[in-house]
């Protein structure tokens, strides 16, 4: 078995088993991380396999957190229901703005999509009647597995749910980059005017992409709204969205594992320190810094390297 | 008519506002090629500064010309001593930098200052309104429209008619060139990087009698400033002047005639602009 | 200052542990005496997802500022049953899914039973929804949104101080028997800002005066000019004013600059101290309601405020006096329970009745609101004072403004 193989095994051991010896909190803040390191993986789906900087993917987060909650309050489905209608709903939304936005590139690209984002913020933060505005949904609960199947109130039961979600996302994940079209995409991030002068066309790709990477995001949001419980705009303000790029670069761009680590040491880097000092943006924003000089490949792309050399 | 003459003074306002923050983050992206995310921390600070000034001095013009050059040499130091090493990387990196630098700057002055709002008043000469007709307008807000235009004149005489403007556009076209032509190009991106910052800072200086110098003033004004940069084109001074005026319209007389779409309709302008100009109205086509 | 762990008492938390171990050893050595007091002292300990840092930080800095002097004040008094306090602190940044996490981890890791401190509406919906899975008291000192108490409610939660159409209603009061008849409405473009402008605009229109305009500029905005000139247009009396705390102050800071606040009087939801010295004397004449003005002259408050400045260096603002309103009548009611145990306090708080800093509590079993007086207040200059302070116009008995059982209207 190699190293890498072996570390999978026992990764998935880890989590399989965590139920069991991690404390009632420590259990609670490893689905949290999980359903944030799945919004990051999602996001480095385009990022790091087209090279295009999504600055408005937390609105895709955010729009499975709401039609997960509203799902669950107004009609007590099952959980995995809302799972798919966060989804797809997610999905759906990003297939018209990722035709608008993958008409401009680089920084454009960013701003196009931060734009759109912001428009659906505006939409969830004023439609009262369906979204709550400001306050948000509150109160979603977490029903039941199936219909007439067992609950998933209980810790573990979520906790086996949103790992299974995340692992599965990850094989899917894995398998679309490793496949012919994961080849053209990485065509198009190396030059994609070589892959334009070869007679094909970039867009109908970043576009599939794109909505990839919503359906992965709004799945990470429809965990959210049950596990926490509620959903609010902030979920889809550009901040979030920022904060993904940020878990993303420091897991490792292109890594697919990576930003999952990323988005669980972006997290427990805040949860520690902001639990000792209310200055704890500085040391943040000292961590950001330190890490982009010196370890530029992220978590995973500086072990990589480190195991490369040695 | 004077309900025009107001509302079209109200978007100059703002609009000298934005042109003061945008300027500088646009001079940077389109020589360093860097997002600089802690531009806006550089207006915050600014604020607080411009406060500490007038406080100190017991005067406003001292801090309006002092607080820049403060500011400006603070920026520099810090282009100097983290960005610097990764010049080489996707700009992605760059923007992790910068937000890095924002969160600790934007901190810092939190632990300096504390969290209530810092008020400074208008030097007596701006003091009060001014009677046009049958409109009163603050003297103060002309004061800002009028310290737009001049900063607007002078950056561009600067790059245009200037052997240090020349020596920075050259830069900005072809680094590499720049450097092989005897261009010492790591002290245009030093000096380039710390005038943005005294741009922002100046920046800052007129607004807190507008605004008063606050916590979360810098992470406010970085998005608007995105905005008006992505509009106007990457690097190009006149589009960030044509993107400030745009979004100092859009957000005043939106605000005015349709006052719900007060929270969007900057973005709205922007995504319109861009679908069907893709690189900003006087940017280029990557 | 630090956040995290603070001891109720003046020990740290390591010459807590040293003491503990010690305590330990002697109970190993047969010194049951010692034992026994190592037991009493168990901390009852109180959670406090607070904004602490972020936009909204300066409300979060309130309720701790707050749990510090009770801190002190309740040491000095030997504790609740015999027990320390010990308020753990932590940072939400005003982010709703942080405020559930942190409070969480305080529930979950460090086992509280008591949550409060806790600052935004969306923050505070959201973790009330929990309280019921997680069997914790909520005690509201700062959140305003109405639903709170009406359709959000449940049982664990507990609200202490004015709700925000609470104090619409006090103004509202005052502004019916006054000479002003046309008002604008301004409310910032969320909850609070939205559920205030509602709530005043049928309370108003109830007493016979006109609403002439309403606007909702989005919180954040930083240039009010559009606005400005809608409201002098208007040829309002008066414009109502529902922005929260930096939104208020840049408004104020440029009607003066405008020359509005002259035409058209500032009728603040709520009258800040933060406000006043911000804006500075531009603020002075502004009018509005307040849910604690620290220049209630009783001698509970007189004594309260100079010992919170003997502390802090500053006077109080709205949150400090009705959090440790809050903290003080908590400890009293645990007091009344005999013990820490969650439901046998909530029994304990219905119906009970408290003396606050100024005046009489009753906490409404039906909805857990607390029944209070209601102020109408000045900015005026004052040359004891740095900055404006509230001068109270008007007071109004706890039954003419507070809301029906579970609902917001009157």
């Amino acid at each position: 078995m190699s190293p890498a193989r072996a570390l999978a095994a026992a990764a998935l051991a880890a989590l399989a088993i965590a139920p069991w010896v991690a404390a009632r909190y420590q259990l609670s803040l490893l689905t949290d991380l999980l359903i944030y390191g799945l919004f990051a993986l999602s996001l480095d789906l385009i990022m790091g396999y087209t090279g295009m900087v999504s600055f408005g993917h937390a609105a895709y987060f955010g729009l499975g957190a709401y039609a997960s909650a509203l799902v669950l309050i107004h009609f007590a489905q099952p959980v995995p229901v809302a799972l798919l209608a966060g989804a797809l709903l997610a999905g759906a939304v990003a297939l018209p703005v990722g035709w608008f936005s993958t008409r401009a590139t680089g920084i454009y690209f960013a701003m196009l999509t931060l734009a759109f984002a912001q428009l659906l913020y505006t939409v969830a933060y004023k439609w009262r009647d369906l979204t709550g505005g400001s306050d948000g949904i509150a109160g979603v609960p977490k029903t039941v597995l199936f219909w007439g199947g067992p609950s998933l109130a209980a810790p573990h039961a979520f906790y086996f749910l949103v790992a299974a979600c995340v692992v599965g996302s990850l094989a899917i994940c894995r398998a679309v980059v490793r496949s012919p079209f994961g080849r053209a995409l990485e065509a198009i991030r190396e030059n994609e005017r070589r892959f334009t002068s070869l007679g094909r066309d970039p867009r109908p790709f970043k576009l599939v992409v794109f909505v990839i990477a919503a359906v992965f995001a709004g799945l990470a949001g429809a965990l959210f709204a049950p596990f926490r419980g509620f959903a609010s705009p902030e979920v889809m303000f550009w901040v979030f969205s920022g904060q993904g790029l940020m878990m993303v670069i420091m897991g490792g761009l292109g890594t697919l594992v990576g930003p999952i680590l990323g988005a669980m040491v972006f997290i427990l880097i805040q949860e520690v320190l902001s639990s000792y000092t209310e200055h704890w943006m500085i040391f943040t924003g000292a961590v950001f810094v330190l890490m982009v000089i010196f370890l530029p490949g992220g978590l995973v792309g500086t072990v990589r390297r480190l195991r490369a050399r040695a | 008519m004077a309900n025009l003459v107001e509302q079209l003074l109200n978007a100059l306002t703002l609009a000298g506002l934005l042109f003061l923050v945008s300027a500088g983050l646009s001079l940077v992206f389109g020589i360093l090629r860097v997002v600089n995310f802690a531009h806006g921390v550089f207006y915050m600070l600014g604020a607080y500064l411009g406060f500490t000034a007038v406080a100190l001095s017991g005067a406003f013009w001292p801090a309006l010309v002092g607080v820049p050059l403060v500011v400006g040499t603070l920026g520099a130091l810090l282009e100097s001593s983290t960005l610097r090493f990764i010049y080489r990387r996707p700009p992605i990196y760059q923007l992790l930098l910068t937000f890095g630098l924002a969160l600790i700057l934007e901190e810092g002055i939190r632990i300096v200052y504390g969290p209530t709002a810092k008020g400074i008043d208008p030097p007596a000469v701006l003091e009060g309104a001014i009677r046009l007709g049958s409109l009163q307008y603050p003297r103060y807000r002309l004061f800002v429209v009028a310290l737009g235009l001049v900063v607007a004149a002078a950056v561009w005489l600067f790059l245009r008619r200037t052997r240090a403007g020349l020596v920075i556009r050259a830069v900005a076209q072809n680094s590499e060139m720049a450097d092989c032509l005897g261009a010492d190009v790591a002290r245009v991106r030093t000096l380039v990087f710390g005038a943005a910052c005294a741009l922002a800072g100046l920046g800052g200086v007129a607004a807190a009698p507008m605004t008063t110098a606050y916590l979360g003033m810098g992470i406010g004004v970085i998005v608007d400033a995105f905005v008006v940069v992505v509009i106007g084109g990457l690097g190009s001074i006149g589009g960030s002047l044509a993107g400030s005026l745009i979004v100092g319209a859009a957000q005043t007389w939106g605000a005015f005639y349709l006052p719900e779409t007060a929270m969007v309709i900057m973005y709205a302008v922007m995504g319109a602009i861009l679908i069907f100009r893709p690189w900003g109205l006087f940017g280029e086509p990557e | 200052m630090r956040a995290g762990r603070e001891k109720g008492t003046t020990m740290r938390r390591r010459d807590f542990l040293t003491m503990a171990a010690v305590g330990g050893v002697g109970a190993g050595l047969g010194l049951p005496g010692l034992l026994r007091r190592a037991a009493a002292a168990t901390p009852i300990k109180i959670g406090m997802p607070a904004a602490l840092s972020g936009s909204y930080a300066q409300y979060g800095i309130q309720a701790k500022r707050a749990a510090e002097l009770f801190t002190k004040d309740i040491t000095a008094k030997g504790g609740v049953l015999g027990r320390p306090v010990e308020f753990i602190y932590e940072d939400t940044a005003g982010d709703p899914a942080t405020a559930v996490r942190k409070a969480q981890k305080l529930v979950e890791k460090d086992g509280v039973k008591f949550l409060t401190g806790i600052a935004l509406s969306s923050e505070a919906l959201a973790v009330s929804a929990k309280c019921p899975e997680w069997k914790v008291i909520f005690m509201s000192t700062i959140n305003g949104a109405g639903a709170l108490t009406a359709k959000a409610w449940n049982r664990y939660f507990f609200r202490v101080n004015t709700s925000g159409p609470m104090g619409a209603r006090a103004i509202s009061l005052y502004l019916a028997e006054g000479p002003m008849k046309r008002f604008f409405a301004l409310g910032s473009d969320y909850a609070w800002g939205r559920d205030s402008v509602a709530s005043f605009t049928s309370q108003i229109t109830a007493a016979k005066k006109e609403i002439v305009g309403t606007d909702y500029p989005p919180v954040g905005t930083k240039d009010f000019a559009s606005y400005i000139a809608k409201i002098r247009q208007s040829k309002a009396d008066g414009v109502y004013l529902a922005l929260p705390g930096q939104d208020a102050t840049i408004y104020l800071k440029q009607a003066h600059q405008f020359g509005l606040n002259r035409e058209v009087k500032p009728i603040m939801e709520i009258l800040e101290l933060e406000n006043m010295k911000a804006v500075g004397d531009a603020m002075v004449g502004a009018i509005g309601s307040s849910r604690y003005p620290f220049t209630v002259d009783t001698p509970r408050n007189r004594d309260f405020v100079k010992r919170f400045h003997d502390l802090h260096g500053l006077y109080p603002d709205m949150f400090d006096g009705e959090t440790y309103e809050g903290l003080e009548w908590l400890a009293q009611v645990i007091q009344k329970a005999g013990t820490d145990d969650v439901e046998k306090v909530i029994d304990a708080w219905e119906d009970s009745s408290y003396d606050g800093l100024e005046g009489p509590f009753l906490m409404r079993k039906c909805d857990h609101q607390a029944v209070q007086l209601g102020f109408a207040v000045e900015a005026v200059k004052d040359p004891k004072y740095p900055h404006p302070v509230p001068k109270i116009l008007a007071t109004y008995p706890g039954e003419k403004v507070t809301p029906k059982c579970r609902t917001e209207d009157f």
